[in-house]
């Protein structure tokens, strides 16, 4: 029974230092996928119809495609177009580019919550696109978004765990070589159980506060 | 120089598909002149105030604002689309109140009535809380700046729409069926409100169904009908003599409502009362 813990005192540098960077992948990746999702979303709206287009292929291409694919496009086409990423930089990016096309459509959906007619009476006040983004739209439609939007980060943390398969050292890749040490199973898995539910409670903690920060 | 019209419209027409919203609307609206229009509902009204601040784009003709004109450029091979940015500074001057009054309702009332001021004229916070608190005074809620639109009675939202165009300091304010949302009850204070404008010498014009209204404070009254103007004039000569069936047969019409909404209790008073005060 004492062994028991002791493969867990023994391997949690390992499995903290595995949290940590399936935290901070996670984390850049959702604030780059917020950032392109809502850049999506705004290119989405305007007059220019083939840069329309190039937005909605782009949502659908991501949407349609396996995460571990276009991990494994960017991971080993990558060099040979000269594009040669260490495998943490693949995984911000591709989580990321991947969540995009998500985010982006959460966003759209924001959006499209705003009647017509504020939108009207800011053009009228003169407001220009984007202020009427920054100062109409998405004022009201945080409220809205931020449940979809922290359900979509767990999703992405949770799916993070693909990353093990590009060799990034995180949670589960950690998991797997305290699995192969020690040929335990139980301990391991829990362990990577109990860390990933830590990390998405922590994520839909913040998602409450924010929901309380940006009503109105 | 003679005074040019504040908005000049010629042969105005709007397609939607290939059904005719407008043709052929030619007005003028001079300074200090309150325009009303009337007319049943699907006449255009709506459409001819959205097309005069470019909120929908027409078909053709032409829409000018003070001289300048509104949404297209004029050149070698004829009217070409303007930038936003353009159009933007071309109805700088042009207020607008609507049906539904499009509060931003995340914002105090003070804030919906000062971010224009803000964001596009770049007047100091302080000062444009200043304006602001002028534009609120002129619609009696200097003591609702604080307050949210959602806490505020269909009237008072609206004497907020109307502050919100007037802190601008609009040269023309187009109405949009300012009262048709409200309770009858509380058609009046808007109504007052607007009387006021109109003798502080504002420009407007305001699609209504008022006739109490339209008879007594409009210098001109336009009636429409399937996307045309049909007859303009004073109002004491338009609703005491109308020239076409179609407007005595609107004016008609209104009566007999109108008798209805009195047996109600309801008393907007009528045209010919108004017109001859
Ligand atoms: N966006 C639109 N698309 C298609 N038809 C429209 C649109 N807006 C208005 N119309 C039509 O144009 C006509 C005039 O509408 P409107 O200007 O709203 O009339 P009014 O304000 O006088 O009631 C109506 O028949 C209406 O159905
Ligand atoms: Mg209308």
């Amino acid at each position: 029974m004492i062994q028991f813990f002791d493969l867990w005192v023994q391997y949690a540098p390992l499995m903290l230092a595995g949290l940590a960077t399936t935290a901070w992948i996670c984390a850049l990746a959702a604030m780059l996928g917020v950032v392109a999702g809502l850049a999506l979303a705004c290119l989405d709206s305007v007059a220019f119809a083939p840069l329309r287009w190039a937005v909605r292929a782009y949502i659908e291409i991501m949407r349609g495609l396996p995460i571990l694919i276009f991990l494994f496009v960017l991971y080993y086409g990558g060099p040979s177009v000269g594009l040669r990423l260490n495998a943490e930089t693949v995984g911000v990016f591709g989580l990321g580019f991947y969540a995009a096309a998500y985010f982006a459509e959460i966003f759209r959906s924001g959006f499209q919550s705003i009647p017509k007619g504020q939108i009207e009476a800011a053009r009228m006040a003169g407001l220009s696109g984007p202020q009427i983004i920054r100062h109409v739209k998405l004022p009201q439609m945080l409220v809205l978004i931020t449940p979809p939007m922290i359900n979509q980060i767990i999703i992405l943390v949770k799916e993070s765990a693909v990353l093990s398969i590009i060799t990034v050292a995180e949670l589960t890749k950690n998991t797997t070589q305290f699995v192969n040490e020690t040929y335990a199973v139980i301990q391991p898995y829990v362990a990577a159980a109990v860390l990933y539910w830590l990390l998405v409670e922590a994520v839909a903690q913040l998602g409450k506060f924010v929901e309380r920060r940006v009503r109105f | 120089m003679a005074t040019q019209p504040t908005i000049r419209i010629r042969d105005l027409t709007k397609e939607f598909g290939t059904f005719s919203a407008l043709s052929g609307i030619s007005l003028d609206i001079n300074p200090s002149e309150v325009v009303c229009i009337i007319g049943p509902s699907g006449s255009g009204k709506s459409t001819l105030l959205r097309c005069t601040s470019f909120l929908e784009e027409y078909t053709s003709g032409e829409v000018e604002i003070e001289g300048r004109l509104l949404g297209y450029r004029r050149t070698a091979s004829g009217l070409v689309r303007e930038s936003e940015q353009n159009i933007d500074a071309v109805r700088r001057n042009v207020g607008m109140v609507f049906q539904h009054f499009n509060l931003w309702p995340h914002m105090t009332v003070l804030g919906n009535v000062t971010l224009g001021l803000r964001l596009t004229k770049h007047v100091p916070r302080a000062k444009a809380q200043e304006q602001g608190r002028r534009a609120l005074a002129k619609v009696g809620l200097e003591n609702f700046s604080d307050r949210y639109p959602s806490q505020l009675s269909g009237g008072q939202q609206q004497r907020v729409g109307i502050a919100r165009a007037l802190a601008m300091e609009p040269h023309v304010i187009l109405f949009d069926e300012p009262t048709s949302a409200l309770d009858p009850q509380l058609v009046g204070e808007v109504l007052d409100t607007m009387k006021q404008l109109a003798k502080e010498g504002i420009t407007m014009v305001v699609v209504t169904h008022e006739m109490g209204f339209a008879a007594q404070v409009a210098d001109r009254v336009v009636f429409m009908d399937g996307g045309k103007i049909i007859e303009q004039g004073p109002p004491a000569k338009l609703f005491n003599d109308p020239q076409s069936p179609r407007l005595q047969e609107f004016l008609d019409t209104w009566k007999s409502r109108n008798m209805l909404f009195q047996a109600d209790g309801r008393s907007p008073g009528t045209a010919e009362e108004g017109a001859r005060p």
